[in-house]
């Protein structure tokens, strides 16, 4: 089970990475377009749904590595005693609303399915299409957020991840 | 009773962030706590179209790829190379290679565009290198937090892309209006620096062997790949012939040629930068995700509409509402990192500014400043975490140290809010 679901969380790592150089992939095709005379149809829509893929499959890895942000202030300094009601709480709360997320992720795809949602752009995509990435990016989520409520149960300790450790984005 | 509840949701983001729930899931927690109590529409179809709609916007797309181009770069030897390049121009001026901190992190800021990557960059050679050579750790330490800020600034830089698509600006435009005040904030550092000698003549160590002009020359070629990376990036965007997301693209294979020339490019250092950039973008999109929804919300809500009555209603100049912003984001910043500020704030405050009769590019670059202000001070400013980490140092010893480049950041604040045209000069040359 471990092993199945670490699995889960790389190949959808680097599924995202894969859809990462697609941005990069999509924009030089456009600028080469540009420069050679035709124009690439849709290649902007499509490096928009490229990064929307990236984002939303990099989620749960990203949460497993302890790289999504947090304030850890009073989570550190309260140590000992208040910490881990206050995680257990952080996991509770960060199920239900991953929950609400992948829910409504997959309605949203399902309903462009349903509706024949197409974009409005020169590229006229289904909608459904690029959205099931996010909903499967939610999902993957969901699951690696349970699957730490479960872990910080049973041990009581999930990685230190404190605040020098996260990494910077500014 | 609006007033009342609106408070409530305040005090209930602030109390969820604090408890330590991650910053995109407490956006989206209050956000459709709020829609649910204020609106009958369906919050969580809303939620969902406004995620996706926010994710998959072609003007975000800039954002991963300069992401990535950062971490490539981190992975080269570029800082060696421009340590080598400036040590040889600089034994002469008084401070001498602490110096190398200013201007690399000037020109490393030029190619990246998060000041936590500029100061761990240039600092992982500078550092050692001053050290051993015997200047004074406070001052390395100090010039080096201040001008690391300048990531943020100086184009392109990550913070302006988040500001420019949740206030609808031109990223352009506010890319071109970070150089000249990134380049005044720089000689502000410097002629600090000099003053500082002049007054501590005993502390700065003797320059290196004499080099002629010749060698000095020589040593220079070392700085060719940065000046031709930053001409690639900021000189297609200033001469209009790429969009920001274009010149993104175009970095990111200028780094990788770049990196590749010197070497230091293979496939395992490829995947980690891709990996790296891909996760570090993925806790970016996640904050951003949960910003748009809460705006929307808040908008709903009335919350920004409110608080531009309320503020006018105060008749504040707009030199003090300007200030009590600025003390605001700094004490913001005390617990939050700057994309959360800009991202949390932008949806309320703009109304404000707005109505103000302030320019939105001119405050875009002030909302820049002042973050860079809040990363410098203590609990939390990532360049604190990142120079923590680099010298083993308590993070109050880095703050106070940086204290002075700390006030010449709110002097610069001041001096762009008395001569606005250092700000939209540039800007209004282009074409």
């Amino acid at each position: 089970m471990r092993r199945f679901l670490d699995a889960v969380y790389d190949a959808a790592g680097y599924l995202a990475a894969f859809f990462m150089v697609g941005v990069l992939a999509m924009v030089l095709a456009s600028v080469v377009g540009r420069l050679a005379g035709f124009n690439l149809r849709g290649s902007d829509a499509y490096a928009g749904y490229c990064m929307a893929a990236a984002s939303f499959l990099a989620l749960a890895q990203t949460l497993k590595r302890g790289e999504h942000i947090r304030v850890t202030l009073f989570l550190e300094s309260f140590g000992g005693k208040l910490k881990r009601p206050l995680e257990l709480w952080c996991h509770a709360a960060g199920t239900f609303f991953c929950a609400i997320l992948a829910f409504y992720s997959a309605r949203l795809a399902w309903q462009s399915r349903a509706f024949h949602d197409i974009s409005q752009g020169n590229d006229a995509t289904p909608l459904w299409i690029p959205q099931l990435a996010m909903a499967a990016g939610a999902l993957v989520l969901l699951v690696a957020m349970v699957d730490d409520f479960v872990l910080l149960i049973r041990r009581g300790e999930l990685r230190g991840a404190h605040a020098d450790e996260l990494k910077a984005i500014e | 009773m609006d007033a009342f509840i609106t408070g409530a949701l305040i005090v209930l983001l602030f109390a969820l962030l604090g408890s330590g729930l991650w910053i995109g899931i407490s956006l989206l927690g209050v956000a459709w706590i709020g829609m649910e109590l204020f609106t009958s529409r369906p919050v969580g179809d809303s939620m969902a179209v406004t995620v996706w709609g926010s994710l998959s916007s072609w003007t975000l797309t800039a954002l991963p790829l300069f992401v990535w181009m950062g971490e490539i770069l981190f992975r080269t030897r570029l800082s060696e190379d421009m340590f080598k390049g400036l040590a040889p121009w600089l034994s002469r001026l008084p401070g001498r290679l602490l110096h190398t901190n200013i201007i690399g992190c000037t020109l490393f800021a030029a190619v990246s565009g998060s000041s936590a990557a500029t100061c761990a960059t240039i600092g992982k050679m500078t550092l050692p290198e001053l050290k051993r050579r015997g200047y004074p750790e406070d001052m390395t330490v100090a010039t080096l937090a201040g001008a690391g800020t300048l990531g943020l600034l100086i184009p392109p830089s990550i913070i302006m892309i988040v500001y420019g698509v949740s206030a609808d600006v031109s990223i352009t435009r506010l890319f071109i209006a970070g150089v000249v005040p990134g380049l005044l904030l720089a000689g502000l550092f410097m002629g600090y620096t000099i003053a500082w000698s002049l007054i501590h003549p005993e502390r700065i160590p003797p320059p290196d062997a004499h080099m002629t002009f010749r060698e000095k020359i020589h040593a220079s070629r070392h700085l060719f790949p940065v000046v031709g990376l930053i001409a690639l990036v900021l000189g297609s965007i200033y001469v209009g012939i790429a969009t920001a997301t274009e010149a993104a693209a175009l970095g990111v294979v200028g780094a990788l040629i770049l990196s590749a020339i010197q070497g230091s490019m293979n496939a395992k250092v490829f995947m980690e930068s891709l990996m790296g950039a891909t996760r570090l973008y993925c806790m970016i999109a996640f904050i951003l995700a949960g910003a748009a929804f809460l705006t929307l919300a808040m908008g709903y809500i009335g919350l920004p509409r409110r608080l531009a009555e309320f503020i006018g209603a105060l008749g504040l100049s707009p030199l003090w509402l300007l200030f009590w912003l600025m003390v605001f984001y700094v004490v913001l910043g005390c617990f939050l990192d700057g994309i959360s500020m800009v991202v949390l704030t932008m949806g309320v405050i703009l109304p404000t500014i707005v109505k103000a009769g302030i320019d939105l590019v001119w405050f875009g670059i002030f909302l820049v400043l002042v973050v860079e202000m809040a990363q410098i001070t203590p609990p939390v400013g990532f360049n604190l975490f990142v120079l923590q980490a680099m010298t083993k140092r308590e993070i109050t010893w880095i703050a106070r140290v940086s204290l002075p480049l700390f006030l010449l950041m709110a002097a610069a604040v001041s001096l762009i809010y008395f001569f606005p045209g250092i700000v939209t000069w540039l800007p209004a040359r282009m074409a």
